[in-house]
């Protein structure tokens, strides 16, 4: 039943967006999409709660498999989820244009490679599945932007990085196939060289392609290039389905991994985490600021997989399984919030014209539905209570905690910085979400256009509030989906379902309970305050006029923070000033941060790539008889490697 | 429920709502005496808040309903805060648990919620001590989830109903990790409740509020609870480093009667404190704090050194 549902999911995609090509069909077929990842979405979510297989085992031969388990089933469930409002929003977001029903066409495409790396059950499957996810938003990005020399640039360094990490995918699943180990039916010895280099190069591979610092740099790039919806499934979905292999080579078939390895991850996570949210702090952008984020939740998801390996190397096997449903819990809420958040600025730069976070302002009154959405976005990411953010973050710090519990000095000493920098991260997301909720949605209007800014047509406003309420029933209830995660694990027990979150021996968080304290405690503390006797009064500001000169900007707002981290950030900034006679006239003011990873690892490989690629064109003469020498010189090493006998 | 369970949930909530303006008035009374003046009455505080409950309220420019509602989010989310911390071992589930990194969050809600105030209202002072709170928590935020987690590692248990029972007695003290911990949760103190070397709570020149800038705008029962609000966050710090960083007795009998005079000793020490140091420059601030992280990180290590 489970099966029949997900396969005419699919095929209700597949139709959809071949539907969609036709103009008059355009928003039809996109609807039919929709309802197609819907049905995908519940497919996905009865394989989680049933935890049964269907369909075939996972095996290292190349045949083409396919199947679903509880851990697929999740990862379709979130697709299906994020798809099925992301599809909605397009059919009114999308002009029905020749790039618009590309667009659309590419997005149904884009969605059958996820659920084929997720059904995958062979290896042959599963790599193609996993090119081809690369490979759509490339196009979708080349399409929507006409193909000019910005977007030439961001997707040719995308799928520069992607590959030359990729690769790392490719040589882990490869050597799995050949060790026979896919699907568990033979164990690798732990702590051989072998283990070890699948686990490096998975890492490696699949980190690039989930956005793990420092493999991330194609990820501010490429997400806020791509049109809204499109980026809200490749931050909320396709990241994810990149953990998704990771979780599955790291702590299903690589066997049992050593400490050290597993403090390698958690120091990965550690600095995806602090660093994407500190360099998200000084952009501009919304979406970029976005696409940064991700790699912050990315970190803190890696964490919870860190912990997860260190505590089966200790063999804490409980807590090795809450941990993992930490991070699985925190894959399903950041999907929820950071595609609530991508279309939300899409919503916002349609009715603006710009993303310019200090252009913005006053979108909350202008905008109520859409503002209120982002704003409950906005809270969730930020990791406040009761919202589902701070209950993945919870459990994520109760099992970092538990590292140190069940862990000798090192690896708890590990465990305890891990902790201190997953806190650091929330604070930090809060100074950058209270920027961006304060300069987007509160305030004054900026500019004539976001103080003209309409509310969008009830379809856009329609994903934005169903995904703020999944936020908001994932923050009461995140007990639904945990004992169904805890039993995802590869050795654990099954957990009894409630509404909060219970784990044995140590504190629990009763969500409902909480959210009844703070909401009821805040109404009933505002009926209390009873009638409001109110005087006008102009804002304090030293007895000025408030003029629109002495707005504060997101360069002021952060300046602390920029300053306190001084030594680490190295922030640049130049002023110059032009005087007439004596008289100041005009002050010109520019500041910036630079991302100290691309200067320093990447623009010196990228230049010695092009440098290397030039001296390699010399080869290239052009000329017929130089190519001819070059087989013939080519036969004749082979022929004399066979003589000496070197192959053969 | 036992006598015992219920004096200790009177003593949370009474303690927590009602006596919480007691502290700062004690600190600001010693502080004035140390600095050779006759100052306010440890009471000053009730006076302060009868006084602006009486008054009217006011709607800057501009203002929206999310200016009206950040005073009850701000209280409501202390009200949490208060019955997740507890006193003594024994008090029940008030709703909320006890977990202390639920005590995280709520305080996290009620930065949010005064930082948004202070951005739909667009007062340059209040977004300027806001920009600098905010800085100032990332790595307070740090210390505090290590400290607890020293203690936390000691108890076994994040339940800070478990921690006050594990680290009772004299046992814990044996080794230097929960004195590391004490140390930096000091640090957590004097940050979270904004005194000096980090903050001063009796500025009115505007460019040197920290915590004191966002309630610039607010007057009337509005500014009454964003008060009670600070002087709850009095209470449930130096109620926790009472009951945990504190030597303190196994019995819950003994250890209701002991806070009291824990919590007045605390408050003496806070005003030697103030009077002592000078407020330091905000950005050299974080590596006081730093200072406090690197303490609670070597009481981790200690303690898994004694334990291994």
């Amino acid at each position: 039943m489970t099966g029949a549902l997900l396969v005419a999911g699919l095929g209700a995609i597949a139709l959809g967006g071949a539907l969609g090509v036709w103009r008059r069909a355009f928003s039809a077929g996109l609807h039919v999409q929709a309802a197609g990842a819907a049905a995908v979405a519940v497919a996905g979510f009865w394989a989680l709660g049933s935890q049964s297989v269907i369909g075939d085992a996972f095996a290292s031969s190349f045949g083409p498999r396919f199947g679903v388990d509880g851990l697929s089933g999740l990862f379709l469930g979130v697709l299906g989820l994020i798809a099925a409002p992301a599809l909605v929003f397009s059919a009114r977001y999308l002009r029905p244009s020749a790039s618009g029903r590309a667009v659309g066409a590419l997005t149904a495409v884009f969605v059958l490679a996820l659920a084929l790396v997720l059904c995958a059950r062979d290896p042959l499957m599963f790599l193609a599945g996993w090119e081809t996810m690369t490979l759509v938003p490339a196009v979708v990005i080349l399409v929507s932007r006409g193909a000019d020399r910005r977007a030439r640039q961001t997707v040719f360094n995308y799928l520069a990085v992607t590959h030359l990490g990729g690769a790392g995918t490719w040589v882990a699943i490869l050597l799995l196939a050949h060790a026979d180990a896919i699907g568990g039916q033979t164990t690798i010895a732990s702590g051989s060289g072998l283990q070890t280099a699948i686990a490096l190069s998975a890492l490696v591979g699949m980190g690039t392609k989930a956005g793990v610092m420092p493999l991330h740099v194609w990820l501010p790039r490429a997400h806020p290039s791509a049109p809204a919806p499109v980026s809200a499934l490749m931050s909320g979905v396709m990241i994810k389905v990149a953990l998704y292999g990771l979780v599955r080579v790291l702590l299903e078939w690589d066997g049992v991994l050593p400490v050290w390895f597993g403090v390698l991850v958690l120091g990965a996570g550690a600095l995806s985490a602090v660093g994407g949210v500190v360099y998200a702090l000084f952009e501009h952008d919304l979406k970029r600021l976005l696409a940064f984020h991700s790699i912050e939740n990315i970190g803190i998801i890696v964490l919870g997989i860190g912990a997860s390996l260190v505590l089966r190397a200790r063999g804490a096997d409980a807590w090795a399984a809450f941990a993992l449903a930490a991070a699985l819990l925190h894959t399903v809420n950041h999907a929820v919030f950071k595609s609530l958040l991508f279309l939300g600025a899409g919503v916002f730069e349609r009715a603006v014209g710009s993303l310019e976070i200090d252009r913005l302002g006053g979108l909350l009154r202008r905008m109520p539905w859409s503002g209120g959405a982002f704003l409950v976005g906005a809270m969730a990411i930020a990791g406040l209570p009761p919202l589902n953010g701070f209950a993945s973050e919870w459990l994520t710090l109760q099992a970092l905690l538990h590292v140190s519990q069940y862990g000798e000095v090192g690896d708890g000493v590990a465990g305890a910085v891990a902790l201190a920098a997953l806190a650091a991260t929330a604070a930090l997301a809060l100074f950058c979400f209270v920027k961006v909720v304060g300069l987007v949605l509160l305030g004054p209007p900026r500019t004539p256009a976001v103080a003209a800014a309409e509310e969008p047509p009830f379809p856009l406003r329609g994903a934005l509030v169903f995904l703020a309420l999944v936020c908001v029933t994932l923050g009461l209830a995140p007990g639904i989906l945990f004992g169904a995660l805890v039993g995802l694990a590869p050795s654990s027990t099954a957990a009894a379902t409630r509404l909060g979150l219970h784990v044995p021996g140590t504190g629990s968080l009763p969500t409902v309970g909480i959210a009844l304290v703070l909401v009821g405690g805040a109404l009933a503390l505002a009926l209390l305050r009873g009638g409001r006797r109110a005087a006008t009064a102009p804002t304090w500001a030293c007895g000025q006029l408030v003029e629109p000169a002495l707005r504060w900007t997101s360069a002021g707002f952060t300046k602390s923070l920029r300053l306190a981290l001084e030594v680490v950030l190295r922030p640049q900034r130049e002023i110059s000033s032009r005087t007439e006679a004596g008289v100041l006239q005009e002050v010109a003011y520019s500041g910036h941060v630079p991302h100290l990873i691309d200067e320093r690892v990447y623009e010196p490989v990228e230049r010695a790539a092009f440098r290397a690629a030039r001296h390699a064109r010399r080869l290239q003469t052009g000329d017929v008889g130089t190519y001819v020498a070059y087989l013939i010189g080519l036969v004749i090493v082979l022929l004399a490697a066979v003589r000496l006998g070197m192959i053969g | 429920m036992s006598a015992a369970s219920a004096a200790s949930t009177a003593a949370e909530i009474v303690g927590g709502i009602a006596l919480a303006p007691l502290l700062p008035g004690l600190v600001q009374h010693w502080k004035a005496r140390l600095q050779g003046r006759r100052g306010p009455t440890p009471l000053q505080p009730y006076r302060e808040l009868r006084r602006l409950w009486g008054k009217s309220m006011v709607d800057p420019d501009g203002a929206g309903p999310v200016y009206r509602l950040v005073p009850p989010i701000v209280a409501a989310a202390l009200v949490g805060g208060v019955l997740v911390v507890p006193v003594a071992e024994t008090a029940p589930n008030l709703g909320l648990g006890h977990d202390a990194l639920v005590l995280l969050g709520v305080l996290a809600l009620a930065r949010f919620a005064l930082a948004a105030g202070s951005w739909d209202v667009s007062n340059g002072f209040a977004l300027m001590g806001v920009s600098r709170d905010l800085m100032l928590s990332v790595f307070v935020e740090a210390t505090f989830v290590l400290s607890l987690a020293d203690a936390s590692l000691i108890a076994g248990t994040t339940d800070l109903r478990g921690v006050v029972a594990g680290t009772a007695g004299i046992d814990s003290w044996g080794g230097p990790a929960l004195a590391l911990g004490a140390i930096a949760f000091a640090f957590v103190a004097i940050a979270e409740t904004g005194r000096q070397p980090v903050d001063n709570p009796d500025t009115h020149l505007e460019l040197t509020m920290i915590h004191e800038g966002p309630l610039l705008e607010y007057a009337g029962r509005d500014l009454a609870y964003l008060q009670w609000a600070a002087a709850a966050r009095h209470w449930l710090v130096l109620v926790l480093l009472a009951q945990v960083f504190l030597p303190h007795p196994h019995s819950v009998w003994l250890q209701l009667a002991v806070l009291p005079v824990a919590l007045v000793a605390l408050c003496a020490a806070l005003a030697i404190v103030e009077t002592l140091l000078a407020k330091m420059r905000v950005l050299l601030v974080p590596r006081l704090v730093v200072v406090g992280m690197a303490a609670a990180l070597l009481g981790i290590a200690a303690w898994l050194a004694g334990a291994a």
